[in-house]
């Protein structure tokens, strides 16, 4: 009887928790339903659609060229990839051939986007970790070089609309490529720098190392890309994998790691990315040649037609392959538009890494992730 | 030749400012309360003015406390976020007043005109009584370590205990039932894990850190702060950061070779007779800079700073367990984060860094010089002897002391400027599997090394 | 170039089976080849053969279409489409599956119903409760068929072309109303 009662009072219950929409660390308004047993997570449920702005209702909304603008709000780190994504989506259905200059620019834009949001992700990233007030701001130093070189040829600094149907928005001056390429010449003494304070630092590796192990067949069952998928020792990057624009001229390696990766792989796949980035930056440099930027049959003004007829482009955008479904019907609006969204899918696979995790981890399994809210919620 | 040499100059001239504010203020506050008082009423025969006389020479420490701690935390805030601006290249607070110098003023302003208030479903008389726990004890705790920064200047001498150590480390304790207090009264989730954490962290670390100061008061053989502080008198080999007074006997021989005396290595031989003695010697200077570690390690895990702020671990718990404080209480929970911070420098530059000792020993030291002092002392006559407004023997310590504690804070603020956060689980692994092993060796050592030679002689 | 799919006209050259139709075809599957999408073979399956189909072409090592990039739902003039696409993570295949439920054989107020895939791919779940969500098409036997960007009392399905907005966000005075 005696035992009987002590139980009793023993018993534990398990606390829910709301991590989220309002909470300093979840990158927007991701919402987690966390059911906790002391520390401990036991079950996660993600509540999403807290940003939800109707993109792709939008779409069937808006004229063709209007909806181009619209775009870059998806992703607002790489609004480049989400542009390049519908821009070459369309271009398949309406089959229209874009000059290589143009290619080449794209290329050169995106890359430098990509640099910038691994940048943003690395700083919030140490942030997640509870390195609040040191470390975060020196990526965005270099961050702000990259935004001011993609507001002198798109003059935005974030929703670029520069890539468009058919070719870029504008060709940059001939001195801009001069400045590129000098960045990019001091941006790998940059990336040393943070590799100097955070890889090797051993609260870093206490936090990181074996922390959230995405197992190959996992990443593979949720749909997981970009480089989370490659950290988990699967080479599959789309530019490579199935080489589109002027990927399959330039030269370089896919980042890949030989074991399941966990939080620390994911870290160095996005740190590694960044100087193989600035070395494609280079070669575009080099080898752009001179023509046109913008092909002779897209009018870029309210009178933009798509042929009817559908299609499906993917482009790897930072965070992963970033798909873009169009279906036209030769009308001045799209019929319809589906958006294939990676951080959609990584976040997917969120609930299985923090099961039995200790609440702490939440966020440095979370931001290793890299995931962009109005990327998931659209 | 450095990048943001203009933003260190300003930032020097910041804190200069800043500091010359506070400690005028503290100074000019204990002069009148504790001096200029009681010498109006020297003259005045009177039950009355002796009682005054008295009531005054009481106060004295409590009130140049009470002055001191909300102008010096209004200062480590504003240092602390110019400092991390400079860390990271940016300019930091520099709108309010010239250079951003009351920026922190305007903020506690704020927060003090801010709503008060209290949650549903809050217990209102805890969630109210929490702050003041937090804080009443840096006021408390720190009145013992007045005597042993001043160089046991008379005005404070009433408040120095014998078993002064004890007392702060006893006291320094209390503060984390006012954050569990807190965290429960506040009917928050996050608050109570914050909370708890918080109880859990403080119960582990207190360990290593009573033990590396039990430590330094085995070796000094008192629990008497200004005792310990008077020790280590005569420059930076007598400090107990270096072998807690075992080099006091190599320091003599130095002064004895620059006096030119003959005797000298005898000296030597007879300060460190054997090997033993020298092999003690050096395993205490290996211990004491292994304490020192240990001390500050648990005091930042003790005051919740990075890498140990896990009870109010921003991107896990919101902000722990004063996410639902606002307004007064919330910037009393602020004030005696940086107060603690202030008072935990303050006990390592007491029982480490030899006090207001400066690290020059004597026979160096141009301030100790007659022919220098003793012209400045007659300029000064008027100040010291006629309305003792200085008092050159807690003058000059008192300084050392300003610039090792904040020294040390500033070594924190470098800390938070670098480190990411601990997991709770890590956190208790290192303080159970590492600090306290270690400290509980090194206590052993010492009790042992400390036969084989002579310490402070 | 014309498509069947949203002009509801006739292709003009009918399409030709590939060999992704003819791989389902040697398993016993029907499908319908439809006009390539993009250059992509594009199949249409019936609703019941879809899990089978999908299952055959994941789990066989020769086609190995392993990689489910997305689910989409389209609301054509005369049928409700679920679309898949799949791609393969060791090569470069790559394959559409349409399931075109017929407008007419849909009951008033019910919704179209397709098997779901999610016992499949976990990848399909997420995809799935948000095509539920916007363009209203039931998945049967999804673990958590739920609306996932829409909040949960949503009404209506707003990708539909007949979908007209409830309440109006901007102009609604109604002091109980939470939008």
């Amino acid at each position: 009887m005696a035992t009987e009662i002590k139980s009793d009072r023993l018993k534990t219950d398990e606390m829910i928790i709301n991590m989220g929409p309002q909470h300093p660390a979840t990158h927007g308004v991701l919402r987690l339903i966390l059911k906790l047993d002391g520390e401990i997570v036991r079950h996660v449920e993600p509540v999403l659609g807290h940003l939800h702005r109707a993109q792709e209702w939008q779409g069937q909304n808006r004229t063709w060229f209007q909806y181009q603008a619209l775009i870059d709000r998806v992703d607002y780190l790489s609004g480049m990839f989400t542009s390049w994504a519908l821009a070459r989506a369309s271009e398949h259905v309406d089959g229209t051939e874009v000059p290589e200059r143009a290619e080449y620019l794209r290329v050169l834009a995106s890359e430098l986007n990509r640099i910038s949001s691994h940048l943003l992700w690395l700083g919030t990233y140490l942030i997640d970790l509870g390195a609040l007030y040191g470390f975060p701001f020196y990526p965005f130093r270099e961050r702000e070089k990259i935004l001011t070189f993609l507001e002198e040829i798109s003059g935005q600094r974030m929703m670029f609309n520069y890539i468009r149907i058919g070719g870029v928005q504008r060709d940059p001056k001939a001195d801009w490529f001069k400045r590129v390429e000098a960045f990019t010449k001091e941006f790998p003494e940059r990336v040393n720098e943070y590799e100097a304070i955070v890889t090797e630092n051993p609260i870093f590796l206490d936090r990181t190392t074996g922390v959230g192990v995405l197992p190959k067949s996992l990443a593979m069952e949720y749909g997981v890309t970009g480089p989370s998928l490659r950290a988990s020792g699967i080479n599959y990057d789309l530019r490579r994998f199935k080489p589109y624009s002027v990927y399959d001229k330039l030269k370089f390696d896919v980042i890949t790691f030989d074991k399941d990766g966990d939080t620390r792989d994911r870290y160095l796949a996005r740190v590694r990315e960044m100087r193989q980035s600035n070395e494609i930056i280079k070669q575009v440099i080099d080898m752009i040649p001179q023509g046109d930027i913008m092909a002779k049959t897209k009018k870029q003004n309210a009178g933009l037609r798509v042929k009817a007829g559908e299609g499906f482009a993917a482009v790897e955008s930072p965070r992963g392959v970033l798909g873009c479904y169009v279906v036209s019907n030769g009308s001045d609006k799209p019929y319809r538009f589906r958006w294939r969204n990676p951080s959609f899918s990584n976040l997917s696979v969120l609930p299985p890494l923090l099961i039995d995790r200790p609440i702490a981890d939440v966020m440095a399994i979370f931001g290793s992730l890299d995931i962009i809210l109005p990327d998931v919620d659209r | 030749m450095i990048a943001n040499a203009a933003e260190i100059r300003k930032f020097t001239i910041l804190s200069w400012g800043w500091l010359t504010i506070i400690f005028g203020l503290v100074w000019a506050v204990s002069w009148l309360v504790g001096v200029a008082i009681p010498l109006l009423l020297a003259n005045v025969q009177a039950d009355w003015a002796r009682l005054v006389t008295e009531i005054c020479q009481v106060l004295t420490p409590l009130v140049a406390v009470m002055v001191f701690i909300p102008i010096n935390a209004m200062f480590m805030v504003l240092a602390e976020r110019r400092a991390l601006a400079l860390f990271t290249v940016r300019k930091g607070p520099n709108r309010v007043g010239p250079d951003g110098f009351l920026q922190t003023l305007a903020d506690a302003l704020k927060l003090l005109f801010k709503e008060d208030i209290t949650p549903r479903g809050a217990d209102a008389f805890m969630f109210t009584l929490a702050p003041i726990i937090f804080f009443a004890p840096s006021i408390f705790g720190a009145l013992p370590l007045l005597a042993a920064v001043t160089n046991n200047h008379n005005l404070f001498q009433v408040v120095n205990l014998p078993t002064g150590i004890f007392y702060v480390l006893a006291v320094s304790s209390v503060p984390v039932v006012g954050i569990v207090m807190g965290g429960w009264a506040s009917n928050n989730k996050y608050s109570l894990v914050g909370a708890l954490r918080s109880a859990a962290q403080a119960i582990s670390y207190e360990i290593p850190l009573v033990l590396s100061i039990i430590t330094v008061c085995l070796m000094a053989g008192t629990l008497d702060v200004v005792k310990i502080a008077e020790m280590q008198k005569g420059g930076l080999l007598n400090w107990n950061i270096l072998g807690g007074g075992a080099l006091s006997g190599l320091n003599k021989y130095f002064q004895a070779l620059a006096a030119g005396q003959a005797d000298a290595h005898q000296m030597l031989s007879q300060y460190y007779p054997d090997w033993g003695s020298v092999i003690a010697t050096v395993v205490l200077i290996a211990c004491t800079v292994l304490l020192v570690g240990i001390y500050l390690t648990g005091a930042c895990a003790e005051i919740n700073r990075i890498p140990f702020d896990l009870p109010e671990a921003e991107s896990e718990l919101v902000s722990g367990y004063n996410t639902e404080y606002s307004g007064i209480k919330f910037a009393i929970f602020f004030l005696a984060e940086f107060t603690n911070l202030f008072i935990v420098s303050t006990i390592a530059t007491v029982m480490f860094l030899g006090g207001g000792d400066c690290p020059l020993p004597d026979w160096l030291n141009p301030l100790t010089n007659p022919a220098v002092t003793q012209p400045v002392g007659k300029f000064f006559s008027f100040f010291t002897d006629r309305i003792h407004l200085i008092d050159p023997s807690t003058f000059f310590p008192a300084i050392w002391v300003i610039i090792k504690v904040y020294a040390l804070v500033f070594f924190a603020i470098l800390v938070r400027g670098t480190l990411p956060r601990f997991r709770i689980d890590q956190l208790m692994a290192f303080g159970w599997k590492r600090l306290v092993p270690l400290s509980l060796i090194i206590f052993v050592l010492v009790t042992f090394a400390k036969g084989a030679v002579r310490l402070h002689v | 170039m014309t498509t069947e799919t949203s002009q509801g006209k006739p292709a003009e050259n009918p399409p030709t089976t590939g060999p992704f139709g003819q791989f389902l075809k040697d398993h016993g599957i029907n499908s319908s080849p439809l006009p390539a999408s993009s250059g992509v073979e594009t199949l249409e399956v019936d609703s019941k053969d879809l899990t089978a189909a999908l299952r055959l072409l994941r789990n066989s090592a020769e086609v190995a279409l392993d990689f489910l990039v997305t689910v989409s739902g389209v609301d054509s003039p005369d049928t409700f489409d679920s679309v898949y696409h799949l791609w393969s993570y060791s090569n470069k295949n790559e394959l559409v599956i349409k399931v075109r439920i017929a407008k007419a054989t849909v009951k008033a107020d019910y919704l179209p119903e397709v098997p779901s895939v999610a016992p499949i791919w976990q990848a399909a779940n997420w995809h799935e409760r948000e095509t539920f969500d916007l363009v209203g098409i039931r998945y049967l036997g999804h673990p958590y068929l739920r609306r996932i960007l829409n909040p949960w009392d949503w009404e209506g399905h707003p990708l539909r072309r007949d979908y007209r907005q409830p309440v109006d966000a901007l102009n609604d005075k109604s002091p109980g109303s939470f939008r």
